[in-house]
C-alpha cells in the first residue's frame, strides 16, 4: 500500500466509494441531528472532521507502542481529547454555532466513523495513509452533512446559508417538516436509495 | 515489551497525562474568550427577562441602555440598567420600560452574579414576589410605600428595597431624558 495509485485511492475512497454514512452506514445520528442548515452541517462537519485527522495521525502515530489489550481505552482518551479542544475553540470563538449544535458537539466522541477509523485503519497502517484517510472520510462525511443541510434549509426555510433564494411567497410558509427529524429521516432514505440505485459501493 | 503488564498501565497513565497537558494548555487560551461570551450572554438573557416581547436589541448606550426592537425592526421599548447602593454593596438593577412610560419588568442581579445582599432579607430582592409589586407602574410610583410611592418593601430589608427603588427610578428618569421614537 505505497504506491501513489493506492494513495489516491485511500483518499477518495472515502468520499464516494466508502462514504462513511451513505455506504458504510456509521455516524447517523449527527447526519439526521445537525443538518438543519447548510451552515450548520458543514460546522458539524468540520467538527468531527478535526477529530477524526487528530485521532487518525496520533493513533497511527503511535501504534507500535500501544498494547493490544487496552488499545480502546486509549483510542478513547485520544478522541475525546480531540473533542475537548474543538469544544473549547467553537465555544470561544463560534459561539451561536456552538449553541446550535450543543450537545452533538461533545457526542462526537461516540461518532462511529471515528472509533471506527482508529480500529480499523489507523491502527494498522502508517502516518500519511492514515491521514488521508482520515481527510478522505471527512470529505465524504462533509458531503453528506452539506447536501442533507442544503435541502433541508432549502425546503424548510426557503434559504441557503441564511440568505433568501425561494420567492417570499414559499418562505412565509415553507414545508417545515424538512426541518423537523421526521425531514431528516426522509431525505436520508431518499439519499441512501440513489446511492443503492447508481450501484456505488457494490 | 509492548503486551506486558507494566507497560499496559503505563502507557496509559501516560496517554493521560499528554491529554491533560494538552487540554490545559487549549482552556489556558480559550478560558478567557468563553467568559467574554458567556458574560455577553448573560446581558442577553438579563435584557429578554425585562423585555419578553422583543426580538432583538440595540444598544443604545453600552452596558446601560438598549432599545427593544420586535421582529419588524420596531422599538417597543427600552431597557436600562443602574445600581444604587444597597445594604452590603451596590444593587445592580435592569428595568424594562413600555412605549407608555410603564415598568414592563424589572430583574435584580443574583447573588452569584455578584449581589452581596444579606441571605434571607436583602436577598429577597431577586424573588417575583417584590419585583413583581414594580410591574406597570409609572415613574412617581417607583417608592416605597413609607416614602410616599407605591411599592411595598421587603420586610426587615428596607435599606435594599429602597435601593431598588432608587435604581429603576434613575433608571426611568434617564428614559425620560431619551427622545420619544
Amino acid at each position: 500500500m505505497s504506491q501513489p495509485e493506492s494513495r489516491i485511492r485511500i483518499l477518495t475512497s472515502g468520499i464516494i466509494k466508502e462514504n462513511p454514512t451513505l455506504v458504510l452506514m456509521i455516524g447517523l445520528c449527527p447526519t439526521l441531528a445537525t443538518t438543519m442548515s447548510a451552515r450548520d452541517g458543514l460546522g458539524m462537519a468540520a467538527a468531527a472532521g478535526f477529530v477524526l485527522i487528530g485521532s487518525n495521525l496520533v493513533v497511527s502515530a503511535a501504534r507500535r507502542l500501544v498494547p493490544d489489550a487496552v488499545r480502546i481505552p486509549i483510542f478513547i482518551i485520544i478522541i475525546s481529547t480531540f473533542v475537548t479542544i474543538i469544544d473549547y475553540v467553537m465555544q470561544a470563538y463560534q459561539p451561536s454555532l456552538y449553541k446550535v449544535l450543543g450537545v452533538f458537539v461533545p457526542l462526537i466522541v461516540v461518532n462511529c466513523i471515528i472509533l471506527g477509523r482508529a480500529e480499523a485503519f489507523a491502527y494498522r497502517r502508517g502516518v500519511l495513509d492514515s491521514l488521508l484517510d482520515a481527510v478522505g472520510k471527512t470529505l465524504g462525511f462533509a458531503l453528506v452533512l452539506f447536501v442533507m443541510g442544503a435541502l433541508r434549509e432549502l425546503i424548510g426555510s426557503g434559504t441557503f446559508f441564511g440568505r433568501p433564494v425561494l420567492p417570499s411567497t414559499y418562505r412565509a410558509a415553507p414545508m417545515l417538516f424538512m426541518l423537523f427529524p421526521p425531514g431528516a429521516f426522509f431525505l436520508i432514505g431518499i439519499l441512501k436509495a440513489l446511492v443503492n440505485k447508481s450501484g456505488i459501493g457494490k | 515489551m509492548k503486551e506486558s503488564r507494566v507497560w499496559m498501565v503505563a502507557s496509559l497513565v501516560l496517554t493521560c497525562a499528554v491529554a491533560a497537558f494538552a487540554l490545559s494548555q487549549v482552556y489556558a487560551v480559550t478560558r478567557p474568550k468563553i467568559d467574554y461570551q458567556r458574560k455577553v450572554k448573560a446581558v442577553q438573557e438579563a435584557l429578554a427577562a425585562v423585555m419578553p416581547a422583543a426580538a432583538s436589541f440595540h444598544e443604545q448606550e453600552p452596558g446601560e441602555m438598549w432599545f427593544a426592537l420586535d421582529a419588524q425592526g420596531n422599538r417597543i421599548g427600552t431597557v436600562l440598567k443602574a445600581a444604587k447602593q444597597g445594604y452590603a454593596g451596590p444593587v445592580p438593577v435592569t428595568v424594562g420600560i413600555g412605549l407608555d412610560g410603564r415598568i414592563v419588568a424589572v430583574r435584580v442581579a443574583s447573588a452569584s452574579e455578584g449581589l452581596k445582599e444579606t441571605p434571607g432579607l436583602g436577598l429577597k430582592a431577586t424573588e417575583p414576589s417584590f419585583l413583581s409589586g414594580f410591574v406597570g407602574k409609572t415613574a412617581p410610583e417607583v417608592r416605597l410605600t413609607r416614602d410616599g410611592g407605591a411599592i411595598d418593601a421587603i420586610t426587615g430589608a428596607t435599606i435594599t428595597s429602597r435601593a431598588v427603588a432608587d435604581g429603576v427610578s434613575e433608571a426611568m428618569e434617564r428614559h425620560l431624558e431619551e427622545p420619544a421614537p
